[in-house]
């Protein structure tokens, strides 16, 4: 009789025992899988990362860029001419260049129709011969960060 | 189990957040940012357009872009503050037949919840998105002194954007919760919420497991936006006093120097000085004139100097109108954008004469909060643990301290450092000091210190029966192993024979909360010596190993070397050893370079003669024989 006793005592303990092997056979593997899960999203994430540092990077960049457009457009065009300020004009190009090598580009914005997802409306006016919402006037430029807007472009549109 | 939303429904911003593998975090939205502008907008050609792409239409569109939204929710027209509000507006308003507030939009007419509905599904729709999957449920924050209608009606604009709301949970006690607060009963705190266009300070009180406001205090129009506003009339009025121009009136002008300006004050937050510089700022008969203006971060903090001490007049009024003073309050908490600039925490740290809770994100706390508290709330529904409960079942202790040995010179080096999680492991070889050392003691150390005396030796050992070889050339793989329960044994093993001696430390590894509180302390206080301390051993330790290189050098070459490069060698190196017994660093470093540069001569005098004509003859399986010219 006693002995039966022990015998489906040890039988429960088996059981429970057993039970919690699995648990924390099952705990492990899982646990397990999250890190190589973890170790995959990581390298997604890092590639992501590097380009999201190129458009930190940009954006710091970009200040000096719209300061030297601004440079450009208003200095007049018999000075331009002068090849002392070609030189220090060609700057500019060479920014445009660091940048396209760190995937952003530049949007175009000039004589489209005004897109929120691309463009900032900085004003209004009206234009002869020009439908409204139109893009008249770029203020600031846009750019995309591999293909998603890094800086909306700051413009003017018809009225 | 399916995911939730905390969402932090503010009046100019939104966030939201959600559990992620235990952990709350910010969702951005589609536009790939975390902060949602709280704006709608109906185009011309009836398209709605919900956050930062209705706020870029806006100046085009002014009737038809609804902002600030949430100053009317739940409220009444006639209520004078309602009223106030009103003349800000750019778009139409009207009495609601039962006394609310009515927007016009587009060729209708709308109630604020139906709007605010529009921003909650906006990011309702981004979160499922971005999760791949339904998000069913949200709490949602209001202020602390919404009243009941105001709650009712932020309820609805949930529903209406298909949610099942949780719970409407104040932002204060989001907050708090994000920090995890709240579980220690009888204790106050404060929130200081300094956003871009509010400023809110609540007082809570925790019992155990409840968060209850008990004072709240604020301005509705004080926050980062009058910051910016401060720079702007700063910059006007100087370039006003130097140039006669006032760039306020050219709108141009004011827009880029706008965009400077919020770039300035973000700067000033890390660094000490900031230019605003603007070329072709504008022009006058002279030809163009250029902005170039350095502001420093004194000269800033002086320009919003009354702001902040209206908001710090505002909490005292608040501790006071609670009745209570401020050494009743245990923590204190930041939140909102403009509690980022330097001279705004450095404010309240002196009004409490305490260190404010900054840990999280100030802009992203709320949102964080109310994820945690939806993650409870939706988890007792569905009957399981919470997600980020999954820590009290199986949980993973850190390590308080770093755990290391004591290498040549009293050199604590670490080898775990705190704060990893155990169990773990690490293995690091290491050699010997002395040419012929047969064995090395190993001791175990716990601390921050970097010199072995200062911390704690918790055993040591000797692995002997090392084979007799020049120093540095023995391997010694010493290996750090420490359970789950906290059990250390650490392993030196002679990779050329094997031999293997180890300990086993129990319990002594784990410290009192005290013990460990103090010894970090300690290490906080003496950091600046101590890092002297440390360079002086590694410099003196370096002189060491030159020493022993010049010396072993010189006994190779034998009589290879001409008789005076050995005299001015040896000379150099008694120069070293003799400073090296003293402390002045500079000279050990000096010497060290100066025996550094002559012990080349060794080598080159060596070369030298290996070349043709210098009495070595050349074959064509010399280094220089295949490397010759031809």
């Amino acid at each position: 009789m006693k002995e039966k006793q022990n015998e489906s005592l040890n039988d429960k303990k088996i059981e429970d025992l057993e039970r919690q092997k699995n648990e924390y056979l099952n705990s492990w593997k899982r646990e397990r899988a999250d890190f190589l899960n973890y170790k995959k999203d990581e390298a997604e994430r890092m590639n992501g990362m590097v380009i999201f540092i190129g458009g930190a990077v940009a954006m710091k960049i970009l200040p000096i860029l719209d300061n030297l457009e601004i440079i450009e457009q208003k200095i007049p065009e018999d000075l331009k001419k002068d090849e002392n300020v070609k030189g220090i004009l060609q700057v500019r190009k060479q920014i445009s260049e660091l940048l396209k090598s760190l995937k952003v580009i530049e949007i175009k914005a000039i004589g489209k129709k005004f897109d929120p997802n691309f463009h900032e409306a900085a004003g209004e006016e009206s234009k002869e011969g020009i439908e409204p919402g139109i893009v008249i006037e770029e203020i600031k430029k846009g750019y995309l960060l591999d293909g998603k807007v890094l800086r909306p472009a700051k413009v003017k549109i018809s009225k | 189990m399916s995911k939730v939303l905390g969402i932090d429904l503010g009046t100019s911003i939104s966030k939201m957040a959600t559990i992620v593998q235990g952990e709350p975090k910010c969702l951005e939205s589609r536009e790939g940012s975390v902060l949602v502008p709280s704006v709608v907008a109906l185009t011309k050609n009836n398209e709605r357009l919900v956050g930062i792409l209705a706020e870029r239409q806006a100046i085009t569109n002014p009737k038809n872009t609804f902002h600030s939204v949430k100053r009317f929710i739940g409220r009444r027209y006639s209520d004078p503050e309602v009223q106030k509000e009103l003349k800000l507006l750019s778009y139409e308003t009207r009495k609601r037949a039962d006394g609310g507030v009515e927007i016009k939009f587009g060729d209708k007419w709308a109630a604020p919840i139906e709007i605010s509905a529009m921003v909650l599904q906006k990011l309702k729709l981004d979160a499922e998105e971005k999760l791949g999957g339904k998000v069913p449920a949200a709490v949602i924050t209001c202020p602390a002194n919404f009243d009941d209608s105001q709650r009712k009606a932020t309820k609805a604009a949930g529903e209406i954007a298909g949610f099942k709301v949780l719970r409407i949970i104040n932002e204060p006690t989001a907050a708090a919760l994000a920090y995890g607060f709240g579980k220690k009963a009888n204790q106050r705190i404060i929130v200081y919420d300094f956003g871009g266009g509010t400023f809110d300070v609540s007082i809570l009180n925790t019992a155990p497991d409840t968060l209850e406001v008990i004072a709240t205090g604020g301005e509705p129009h004080l926050g980062g936006r009058d910051v910016d506003q401060r720079i702007i009339n700063w910059v006007v009025d100087q370039y006003k006093k130097e140039e006669g121009i006032d760039l306020a009136k050219d709108p141009l002008a004011l827009q880029r120097l706008k965009e400077a300006s919020e770039k300035a004050k973000i700067e000033l937050s890390s660094a000490q000085e900031t230019e605003i510089n603007l070329p072709f700022i504008t022009s006058d008969s002279s030809g163009p004139k250029h902005l170039l203006y350095k502001l420093s971060r004194p000269q800033f903090e002086n320009l919003i100097r009354d702001l902040i001490d209206r908001s710090i007049n505002r909490i005292a009024t608040t501790i006071d109108e609670a009745k209570l003073t401020k050494s009743d309050i245990g923590e204190v908490v930041l939140v909102g954008g403009t509690s980022l600039i330097p001279a705004v925490k450095e404010a309240v740290k002196n009004f409490f004469g305490k260190e404010p809770n900054k840990s999280i994100n100030p802009e992203e706390v709320v949102a964080m909060g109310a994820a945690i508290q939806a993650e409870i709330l939706r988890a007792k529904e569905e009957g399981r643990a919470p997600e980020g409960d999954i820590k009290s079942v199986l949980l993973l202790d850190v390590m308080p301290l770093s755990l290391g040995i004591e290498t040549l010179g009293g050199v604590n080096t670490v080898m775990l450092n705190k704060n990893t999680t155990i169990p773990t492991a690490k293995t690091q070889i290491f050699s010997t000091a002395a040419d012929s050392q047969t064995s090395v003691e190993i001791n175990v150390l716990q601390g921050e210190r970097p010199l072995a005396q200062d911390n704690r030796s918790l055993g040591r050992f000797i692995l002997d029966g090392i084979p007799p070889a020049p120093r540095g050339m023995p391997q010694v793989e010493v290996a750090f192993d420490i359970d789950a329960n906290g059990i250390l044994t650490v392993t030196a093993k002679d990779k050329a024979t094997s031999r293997t001696q180890s300990i086993r430390i129990e319990g002594s590894v784990g410290l009192s909360k005290e013990e460990v509180e103090k010894m970090k302390r300690e290490a906080e206080l003496h950091a600046e010596e101590d890092k002297k301390k440390r360079e002086s051993i590694e410099v003196k330790n370096q002189a060491d190993s030159l020493v022993y290189l010049a010396e072993k050098s010189l006994r190779d070459a034998g009589d290879k070397i001409s008789a005076d490069i050995k005299k001015e060698i040896e000379d150099k190196i008694a120069e070293l050893k003799k400073v090296k017994e003293g402390d002045n660093i500079e000279e050990i470093k000096a010497k060290t370079s100066e025996l550094s540069q002559t012990i080349q001569k060794i080598g080159a005098q060596m070369y030298q003669q290996s070349q043709p004509g210098a009495g070595k003859k050349e074959g064509p399986d010399t280094e220089e024989g295949k490397y010759k010219e031809k």
